[in-house]
């Protein structure tokens, strides 16, 4: 509490006194603290969440009587509770990343002030198959925005790299255009402001904040789903940024069209510039970033624990780099050969965890008998029509190729076929889909469904 | 899957997990209610996502099987039915078929396999609670639950496991209602966790004069087990304020009082309150209360109630919907009545460990 704080507040307090009993004053007024003062506004410190509940619902016309003794007009009253308490929404939103686009372009600085993660580069970024498009997207957009895909939309599950690419775009055009004012910040944080600003009436403020933007970076824009006004406000600060040549991109856990509840003007617009996917990475990219991570943060591993972790951990990169972070803190705390036994057990709950998100063999019949509008039981039946039979085929490839299962084990899942039914239906289903594009699609589309 | 069955017997089941039928019409699965037939019984579940409900009824169980059939219809149409007799037939593809007596109804359904799985409690602290007790501990308390959704931690009931005693808390910010059950259960299991409304209206539905109850507490769950009906629900994720801060430490009068006498009185009075201030006054001198309620251009109520108070003069305005709502869901026939001052909040009491602490409205003129 400052001086001055400490000064206004007992002059409330005086005013307070006789507007409350002794005993209410006690309870709930004497661990209060006056943290922040304004012309229209009093910020006041309470232990816990009770002290608000309690105050604003019973004691609110007696503070402000006595706010109006003391200093002569109404304030605003806000409160805040320490961390693990409530914590008001508008004060959290208060801390937008923007930055000033005088303040001094110093490049450790940048992320910090961005709100970005200075590792999150496009140097750092390992490219692969399965992220390529978004990659090339996001380099063209950051050497020339909104001069060719704007907006770009980037998708893709998690921990895959999708705040990674909006980071680096960021970071890119910051470093490298002098005075370009780039904000970068979650649907989340958007939204927050917009209700805050609502509720203080301040919306012109805040709509010359977002439209002043050369690059704006709005991540997860999926929470926008629902929430009708903050999309329609949205959807004015996209036309004003676009009509004004300036660069958007957003990024989301699924497609546009797929965003419940997204108005449908915004989705056109969402998909009117580039729309790229990220995919989870294969084999060979995951080995590349275990080893591009293992070399920047300086471990040694042997060969064979890079390819244990990328067989196992498939789907997440985030765990991935979690999981190579853990085994080469153990081996430089204990000095420990790493064996696959030991790598094993340290990461009993990852694999566990990635394990669970592995696909049954029941889970793929359901799913191929639901696509081909089969039922579920001839997947295991005796029966054999092309219209049955061929269904169960991909089934089964799928299934050599999703599990862990053998030849035996998926004939046995598929009413009892043996290792040779099954071994034939993978090279059926893999020929045909050299030949057909659309089977390879569908096949495509029901294991990224399955992935999911 | 097919079975017979009284008519009574599956309103009874479908009553039972019926009001968990979700509202939202986002997932069309969530409106239907799954029926397992397996042995002689049928179970049914619903659910919500937040909330869900597992019952079951007796049948004659021909074939055994699931399918899953939109929950309100259902119902209607069985409550409906003139003949006490009920076959049911479900085929593969869902489609159920009800013959009773000469009516013949056909509703298409949705397989089981869409149908969301209750969780699963396995390693969860189990703790034991007589029904009669939980019932009453939260009909004594759940009506001073907030209903401000922006105070979701509010939204539902506390229960403090500690020292070997459940405290139920409930409160608005206006008032609080708080009440104890003594049980016992290793140090281990001593939480606090808050049980969203939903689950605590359907759990007082439930819930019978006789039996146990047993609670599990999982991370961010908690299940009802009563013995044939089992209530799973999420929990409200935050920290309840801290309640204690609130209750009065010493009292400087006290009245007893008649609790139905009282409650009657307090009702014909506030029959004149007004919407707007909608305080009613209650002024103490020896051995009566006067309540008196008036609303500018309408005109006042007054009644006197003869009662043992040798304190001094006093006068003290309560919102008379709150002070009613403790009163009606008492069943003690003796209340006490603590007070501090005009300003002060009252506190309500009665001979087991129980108490509401109530704000006053302040006195105009």
């Amino acid at each position: 509490m400052n001086e001055n704080c400490t000064q206004l507040w007992q002059r409330l307090s005086a005013a307070l006194k006789p507007q409350v009993s002794a005993d209410t004053f006690k309870r709930w007024f004497s661990a209060v603290e006056l943290i922040d003062a304004t012309d229209n506004s009093l910020t006041f410190r309470v232990p816990n969440n009770i002290y608000q509940f309690w105050i604003e619902s019973n004691h609110m016309a007696a503070l402000q009587a006595a706010i109006v003794t003391a200093f002569g007009g109404p304030r605003e009253v806000r409160f805040s509770s320490p961390p693990g308490t409530l914590v008001q929404v508008a004060e959290d939103a208060a801390a937008l990343k923007e930055v000033a686009s005088d303040s001094p372009r110093d490049t450790k600085s940048v992320g910090s002030a961005l709100g970005l993660n200075p590792r999150n580069t496009f140097e750092s970024f390992v490219v692969g198959p399965n992220n390529e498009i978004a990659h090339a997207a996001s380099l063209a957009v950051a050497q020339l925005p909104a001069r060719t895909y704007n907006p770009l939309f980037i998708y893709g599950g998690v921990g895959l790299g999708k705040t990674h690419l909006m980071q680096a775009i960021g970071q890119y055009v910051w470093a490298k255009k002098k005075g370009a004012k780039v904000m970068y910040l979650s649907s989340e944080l958007f939204i927050n402001e917009f209700i805050d600003a609502i509720q203080h009436s301040n919306l012109v403020k805040f709509r010359k904040r977002y439209r002043q933007a050369d690059l704006l970076l709005i991540d997860d824009i999926q929470f926008l789903g629902g929430k009708e006004r903050s999309q329609e406000e949205f959807f004015h600060t996209f036309n004003t940024l676009f009509d004004g040549h300036k660069q958007i991109v957003l990024s989301s856990d699924r497609p546009a069209s797929e965003i419940a509840n997204l108005e449908k003007r915004l989705v056109s617009r969402f998909e009117w510039g580039l729309t790229a996917e990220l995919q989870p990475p294969d084999i060979e990219t995951r080995m590349a970033i275990l080893r591009k991570k293992a070399r920047t943060m300086q471990i040694k591993l042997r060969d064979d624990v890079f390819e244990f972790l990328a067989n196992r951990i498939r789907t997440n990169v985030r765990r991935l780099e979690g999981a190579l972070m853990r085994v080469a803190s153990f081996a430089s705390l204990s000095g420990k050969e790493l064996t696959q036994e030991v790598v094993e057990h340290l990461l009993k709950d990852i694999l566990q965890e990635e394990a669970r998100h592995s696909v049954t063999i029941e889970q793929i019949q359901r799913r191929v008998a639901e696509h081909f509008d089969v039922r579920l039981a001839d997947m295991t039946s005796k029966r054999r029509p092309a219209n049955i039979a061929f269904p169960r085929q991909v089934a089964m490839y799928l299934a050599r190729e999703l599990t862990k299962a053998s030849l035996n084990e998926i004939g046995d899942a598929f009413g009892g076929r043996d290792h040779g039914t099954v071994l034939h239906a993978c090279k059926l289903v893999k020929k045909r889909m050299h030949e057909q594009d659309s089977l390879r699609q569908t096949i495509s589309f029901i294991d990224s469904s399955l992935q999911r | 899957m097919k079975f017979s069955v009284t008519k009574e017997k599956l309103l009874e089941g479908l009553q039972q997990v019926q009001n968990v039928v979700s509202t939202r019409t986002t997932l069309p699965i969530l409106s239907n209610v799954l029926l397992q037939a397996n042995g002689n019984e049928v179970h049914l579940t619903t659910t919500d996502l937040d909330v869900g409900v597992r019952g079951s009824f007796e049948a004659q169980v021909e074939k055994e099987g699931a399918t899953t059939l939109p929950a309100r219809r259902l119902f209607n149409i069985i409550r409906e039915l003139p003949s006490s007799e009920i076959q049911f037939d479900v085929d593969g593809k869902n489609t159920a078929s009800i013959r009773s007596g000469q009516s013949f109804f056909k509703i298409l359904g949705l397989p089981e396999e869409e149908f969301p799985p209750l969780p699963k409690f396995e390693g969860a602290k189990v703790v034991t609670i007589r029904q009669k007790d939980l019932r009453d501990g939260l009909r004594k308390t759940s009506y001073a639950i907030s209903t401000d959704e922006t105070r979701y931690v509010l939204n539902g009931v506390l229960f403090s496991f500690k020292e070997n005693k459940l405290t139920l808390v409930a409160t608005d910010g206006r008032r609080l209602a708080m009440l104890d059950i003594e049980l016992e259960f290793p140090r281990s299991h001593e939480a606090d966790i808050i049980v969203p409304t939903k689950a605590v209206t359907e759990l007082q539905r439930l819930l019978a004069e006789d039996g146990e109850v047993k609670v599990s507490m999982g991370s961010g769950q908690i299940a009802f087990d009563l013995n044939n009906t089992l209530l799973v629900s999420k929990l409200i994720e935050g920290n309840y304020p801290n309640y204690k801060q609130v209750i009065p430490s010493e009292a400087k009068e006290r009245v007893t009082l008649e609790r139905e006498t009282f409650l009657n009185s307090l009702r014909r009075v506030s029959l004149l309150a007004s919407d707007k201030s909608n305080s009613i006054k209650l002024n103490f001198s020896k051995n009566n209360i006067e309540i008196t309620a008036n609303t500018p251009e309408v005109g006042e109520a007054k009644e006197s109630l003869p009662v043992a108070y040798k304190g001094r003069d006093l006068s003290i305005a309560f919102n008379p919907e709150f002070l009613m709502a403790p009163l009606r869901n008492l069943i003690e026939d003796e209340v006490f009545l603590d007070l501090i001052d005009e300003m002060s909040p009252g506190v309500l009491k009665i001979q087991t460990p129980f108490l509401y602490v109530l704000m006053p409205m302040r006195i105009s003129a």
